[in-house]
């Protein structure tokens, strides 16, 4: 379980807070999604989690432990990282994950490392691909070479920051079953960013609404309402119920039957 | 398919089918990189045979040809290897670091600091410490080229450590680093200009020929100094390789993957710059061997350091070592500066790098 009390960042004594006093919970195995404008401190809260800034104040603790404090390397094996822009610097597949495991070899992979990026493969279904140049897939493969190098590190959460941002909508989809699957299946905690709320909904247990640098609004999908999307986003919408599901629809892309 | 499914314990070696193709590449490249040193032991003004050639090697025969291959060609191609690969895997540090194709050696303004020295030491020293001199007779009695390298290499130092505390302050993004090499090389140009507004004829030819990079001032001692910090870069730079690859993920990659970023751009920084000034200060500005060595590499074998470290410090030699034995050979008698040759090279490469159709490695 990470907990985030009363986190607060600046980037010097006489700047203004991009965080201030952000309270957030995500148990084993959950899905967090944060949500907000751009600008909102959704990238800044990410850094500090993942230790590049350090929090002006405040606590990080992961299973009551103060991650603040671990070493670089310690953290690698607890917190993951799938970047928005993903790189892999022309190197194959297989190579690429293996780049997960720095943490744990240092200069040249062992055994256990090799036998940890094979089976990645393998569930992940990357077998055919493996050889490939990483910076030559498509988007979507990119995302999942990403996410199989987040996996190498064996950590107990992820971080995502805005996995569909660059992604059709087929993608998407395989990026939100994979993230699902793998919080259900292995207990890991995601949080993620994402723009879009209707993606939002459908991979989501808890929901954090950033609104310059503070959590506005908390909770499950019944935080979800016409107020609060124009509270933080500052836009109308419409929220309906399609199939039992709720969708966000904008004011100005809805069809007059929804009006009704 | 031999290495089909192999999968040794050793990061090497992992998907070694298709690292083999890389392995034959470099393996080609030692043998070439041999048979040019060989080969230009052999070639050059003097009107000496193969067969006086290797007598000469094996200290048999004219005492002349003795002294051509072993005091003149064999110290001078010793340098063009080592200052080669120097330069070349400084090359490829440097634009790893700075996510940036076009960043050479120099970025962080080695070059300008050191040049600023040479011309202090040529200009305002006569080549020496405590010689006053800009007059003819100083420059033609009292020039030190040790002590005009000694100067020229504690300017580059102190160049290079103003650069890493600017952004120590600050930070080592980047951005940062590549405005701060700029703003530093500016401050040493403009002092060079100073310095030869108020040099007499005789002082700025001097010091402009120093600014020729020229193999020719190699010795063995100045061969084993550079050889000894290229060798040392070499192997921190081999132990990082998997760090140095992550960094071509971007930086928050790099980091969330256990990386200390800012302590590896800082070293690897750090020492790509004191190869540089080393080479820069005892054979003078030798340019573009710092991207095209890297760059030729890149496109043979692709990024992995593990591969492109070792690549591209061969192609460094075979490259410095060719111009070189080029200048020798096409000027009869009087050999063109080497840094003439690899800058006339580098400028089309230049070109070639802008139009090319592939890209070499992610830079934002």
């Amino acid at each position: 379980m990470i907990e985030i009390k009363g986190l607060s960042f600046r980037y010097s004594r006489f700047a203004r807070e991009v965080l201030s006093g952000v309270d957030l919970r995500l148990n084993d195995g959950e899905i967090g999604i944060l949500l907000g404008k751009n600008g909102s401190g959704k990238t800044t809260l990410f850094r500090n989690i993942l230790g590049i800034n350090r929090p002006s104040s405040g606590a990080i603790l992961f299973n009551g432990k103060d991650i603040t404090k671990l070493s670089r390397r310690e953290k690698a094996r607890l917190i993951a990282y799938v970047p928005q822009h993903i790189h892999f610097g022309e190197l194959s597949v297989y190579d690429s994950i293996m780049m997960g495991r720095i943490s744990y070899f240092g200069l040249s992979a062992g055994e256990h490392d090799m036998a940890v990026v094979d089976r990645i493969i393998n569930e992940m279904g990357l077998s055919s691909i493996s050889d490939r140049n990483a910076e030559e897939l498509s988007g979507g493969e990119k995302q999942k070479v990403a996410i199989a190098r987040a996996l190498a590190q064996e950590p107990k959460m992820l971080i995502f920051d805005e996995p569909t941002g660059n992604l059709d909508i087929a993608n998407e989809q395989l990026i939100i079953r994979e993230a699902k699957k793998l919080s259900r299946e292995k207990g890991i905690s995601i949080l993620s960013s994402l723009h879009d709320p209707n993606e939002a909904l459908s991979l989501g247990d808890r929901f954090f609404f950033l609104k310059n640098g503070k959590v506005a609004f908390t909770g499950d999908s019944g935080v979800f309402s016409e107020e609060t999307i124009k509270e933080v986003f500052d836009a109308d919408v419409t929220i309906t119920e399609i199939s039992g599901r709720k969708v966000i629809l904008k004011n100005d892309l809805q069809v007059k039957e929804n009006k009704k | 398919m031999l290495f089909a499914e192999s999968r040794m314990p050793f990061c090497l070696v992992n998907g070694l089918h298709k690292k083999k193709k890389k392995l034959i590449a470099i393996i080609i490249l030692i043998i070439a990189v041999l048979i040019t040193a060989f080969a230009s032991l052999f070639l050059g003004s003097s009107d000496m045979s193969f067969s006086e050639g290797v007598g000469a090697l094996f200290k048999t025969g004219d005492s002349n040809m003795i002294r051509i291959i072993w005091n003149i060609r064999l110290p001078r191609i010793l340098a063009a290897l080592i200052a080669g690969a120097g330069l070349s895997v400084s090359g490829l540090i440097m634009q790893t670091d700075l996510s940036n194709p076009m960043a050479s050696p120099s970025t962080l303004g080695v070059s300008n600091a050191a040049v600023f020295g040479a011309n202090l030491s040529i200009i305002a020293f006569a080549g020496g410490f405590l010689e006053t001199g800009n007059n003819v007779k100083s420059f033609t009695a009292g020039v030190n080229p040790f002590s005009t390298s000694l100067i020229a290499f504690l300017f580059s130092t102190l160049s290079i450590i103003l650069i890493l505390l600017l952004c120590r302050i600050r930070s080592f993004n980047k951005e940062v680093v590549v405005l701060a090499g700029i703003a530093v090389g500016a401050i040493w140009t403009a002092a060079t200009t100073v310095l030869q507004f108020y040099a007499t004829d005789v002082g700025i030819s001097a010091a402009v020929i120093w600014n020729f990079g020229d193999l020719g001032r190699a010795t063995y001692t100045t061969d084993l100094i550079m050889a000894v910090v290229v060798l040392f870069g070499a192997v921190y730079f081999t132990l990082s390789s998997w760090k140095l690859n992550a960094l071509l993920s971007g930086d928050a990659a790099a980091h969330s993957m256990g990386v200390n970023v800012n302590r590896l751009r800082a070293l690897s920084m750090l020492l790509a710059s004191l190869i540089t000034a080393v080479c820069v200060s005892f054979l003078g500005i030798i340019g573009f061997i710092g991207i095209i060595g890297p760059h030729i590499i890149k496109r043979l074998i692709g990024h992995d350091h593990r591969f492109s470290i070792p690549g591209s410090m061969l192609t460094g030699s075979l490259v410095l070592l060719l111009a070189d034995t080029f200048s020798r050979t096409a000027g009869k008698g009087s050999a063109l500066p080497v840094g003439a040759i690899t800058s006339l090279l580098g400028a089309p490469f230049f070109v070639a790098i802008i139009f090319s159709k592939r890209g070499t490695g992610h830079y934002d």
